[in-house]
């Protein structure tokens, strides 16, 4: 319990997949205009992250990996195995939101499906092997990442809302302050980076 | 008070047209005590107004005046007693404001010159009145930076956080993070050499008394002459080797409480006679300023309230928790150490950056308290939690409103359905 605590703060505070990696940059800039939108494209990346992560995990230790069921080492077939999970589970997520909140499916429009390359979803994956994360620490760590990418996306969705009517320079509307307003807002970030809550917890 | 201030204003007030220039110079003033009586007059509902800031500003750089005296002061203390002359804190009181003063002008001078000439250069660029808002910033940023700051450095990093945080957002009142923090962070990420460690937070610990500014050092020597006072030599002071200035939070982190004391006093810390930046050290005159600014009306006592209680639950956790030798210092003597005041009267209180709903000021302040009380105790890389909480709070701030808001809408559309 206490490791999953410790990956989950460390994936959604200390290393934010947004403001410490800069990955999941594309959907996070564009669909963070307005709070209720971002809200929804927050808990689907949550929801994506936090089920690929296990069933990526399984994959990888149990067909890929040499102890596997083939007995061979499959990893170059890491990457299109990560992607076709990630692509079916997408696939659900937009499903269910379109059965349940139309008026969302309609706002998120072709960002929705294009979670699927979300770099921060995949990035996750590819962390889990490269740290080589057990099966719960890879469930903490979908699920904190995914916190982390909502966190960050609302907070500056609120930002751009509250700018909305500033009096910011012509060239810099839109994008431009965005890229500014996400610098900044990894600036604060770091105040939490370097925090190692494993460290603390075995005394 | 308020009234007879009020009536003697418009007792005063010159006619506007007889006397333009007069009027001018009468407005000028008294938007310094009273705001004026414009309002965005429109049916709809606003979360903020337009409203002139004068008074706001004017009050907040009142409030900091005694910590520039004790500032200035505490800078000659600090290096003297460094040198191990005049450790009484009156003794040798011209020679330490002198000290303090030629450490402090030079950085007040070169944040204001850079910050308020970028202010007006975009003010002309873009054609309307200067929005002096870099008042406060400007009058912020000295105290929070320690004494032998490079003044190179100092004037980049007022550049980038009024270019950058303000200037790009719109102007004074538009930006999301606080000015003068976002100018200190940008030292503390890009040289750190420069604003953290033991060595920093006395002066002139490397170079003796006189070797920089030799000719400034000359003139007031001249002057302490003429009046038979002691004067600061011609470069006999022996420079100090090995010296730590460990500050109290060093000292705890190493050691816990009881490693504190041993160096620093509880009324030392309490009236700031110890090393710090050149603002932050002295409780009872930023709780002066503190007191002020609530009387005044100017910063928010709900935001100072929640940030005690945010850092008293915190620290208390952290007591209970007890790994390390920090956490277990009491939580009411991590109040006296570092700068959890002044960041809590001058800092978190900024009425741009804060939230601006009073159900959002609670949770705002609350989760200051909390955050920097985890950076301080916890995070090794960083001594000092109170500049990243507030930064790291003025991101959410907006998003604490939003939903603030959104209940507060959603409440109150329940009760009309329920009435009708």
């Amino acid at each position: 319990m206490g490791e999953f605590f410790n990956v989950f703060i460390k994936a959604a505070f200390v290393e934010n997949l947004v403001l410490a990696y800069f990955l999941g940059m594309c959907s996070y800039l564009a669909v963070s205009k307005t709070v209720k939108t971002a809200f929804g494209l927050g808990l689907a990346v949550i929801f994506v992250l936090g089920i690929t992560m296990p069933i990526n995990w399984l994959i990888a230790e149990y067909l890929l990996s040499e102890n596997g069921v083939f007995g061979m080492d499959l990893t170059f077939l890491r990457l299109i195995l990560f992607i076709a999970v990630i692509a079916s589970m997408v696939q659900l997520v937009e499903m269910i939101v379109e059965k349940y909140s139309p008026s969302l499916y309609n706002a998120l429009g072709i960002f929705l499906p294009l979670i699927t390359v979300n770099c921060a979803i995949l990035g996750g994956s590819l962390f889990m092997v490269s740290r080589e994360y057990d099966l719960t620490q890879s469930v903490a760590f979908g699920l904190g990442g995914g916190f982390g990418w909502f966190l960050a996306i609302i907070a500056i969705a609120a930002i751009r809302e509250k700018i909305r009517y500033s009096a910011v320079p012509a060239p810099l509307r839109g994008l431009g302050m965005a890229f500014i307003i996400t610098g900044l807002m990894g600036i604060a970030f770091m105040s939490l980076m370097g925090i190692d809550p494993a460290a603390f917890a075995s005394n | 008070m308020k009234k007879a201030l009020l009536n003697f204003f418009n007792r005063i007030e010159p006619d506007k047209k007889k006397q333009p220039l007069l009027h001018t110079a009468y407005d000028a003033f008294f938007t310094f005590a009273f705001t004026p009586n414009t309002v965005t007059a429109s049916k709809e509902v606003h979360l903020r107004d337009g409203m002139d800031l004068k008074r706001t500003m004017v009050h907040v750089v009142l409030a900091m005046q005694l910590c520039y005296l004790f500032g200035t002061y505490n800078i000659g203390h600090q290096h003297f007693t460094a040198l191990g002359m005049y450790e009484s804190f009156f003794a040798g009181f011209h020679l330490k404001l002198a000290y303090g003063l030629i450490k402090l002008l030079p950085i007040f001078i070169v944040a204001h010159v850079v910050g308020l000439g970028i202010e007006f250069w975009y003010a002309a660029k873009k054609g309307h009145a200067v929005e002096e808002g870099f008042l406060v910033s400007g009058a912020l940023i000295p105290l929070i930076m320690p004494p032998d700051i490079p003044l190179w450095i100092l004037a980049i990093s007022v550049a980038f956080a009024v270019i950058i945080g303000k200037e790009a957002f719109g102007g004074t009142g538009m930006n999301v993070l606080n000015i003068a923090l976002l100018s200190r962070v940008f030292i503390f990420f890009a040289y750190p050499t420069d604003i953290s460690g033991d060595a920093v937070w006395v002066a002139g610990i490397e170079e003796g008394v006189s070797q920089s500014y030799g000719m400034v050092y000359g003139v007031f020597d001249g002057l302490f002459g003429a009046l038979g006072l002691d004067q600061f030599g011609s470069g006999g002071v022996p420079v100090v080797d090995g010296f730590t200035g460990a500050t109290p939070l060093s000292l705890a982190f190493q050691g816990g409480w009881e490693n504190v004391t041993k160096v620093y006093s509880e009324s030392a810390m309490f009236w700031g006679t110890i090393p710090g930046s050149i603002g932050e050290t002295s409780k009872p005159f930023i709780l002066f300023g503190a007191v002020f600014l609530i009387i005044t009306g100017i910063a928010s006592w709900r935001i100072m309230v929640s940030m005690i209680l945010g850092g008293a639950v915190m620290s208390l956790l952290l007591n209970a928790w007890g790994a390390t030798p920090f956490m277990d210092v009491p939580w009411y003597f991590q109040f006296y150490m570092g700068s959890f005041f002044f960041a809590m009267a001058f800092m978190a209180t900024d009425p741009v950056t804060a939230s601006s709903t009073n159900v959002g000021k609670w949770i705002y302040g609350f989760m200051i308290g909390f955050v920097g009380m985890i950076v301080r105790v916890l995070n090794p890389a960083y001594p000092e939690g109170w500049m990243l909480a507030i930064l790291f709070m003025n991101v959410f701030a907006p998003l604490i409103d939003h939903y603030v808001l959104e209940a507060n809408m959603k409440r109150r559309a329940r009760r009309a359905t329920a009435t009708a």
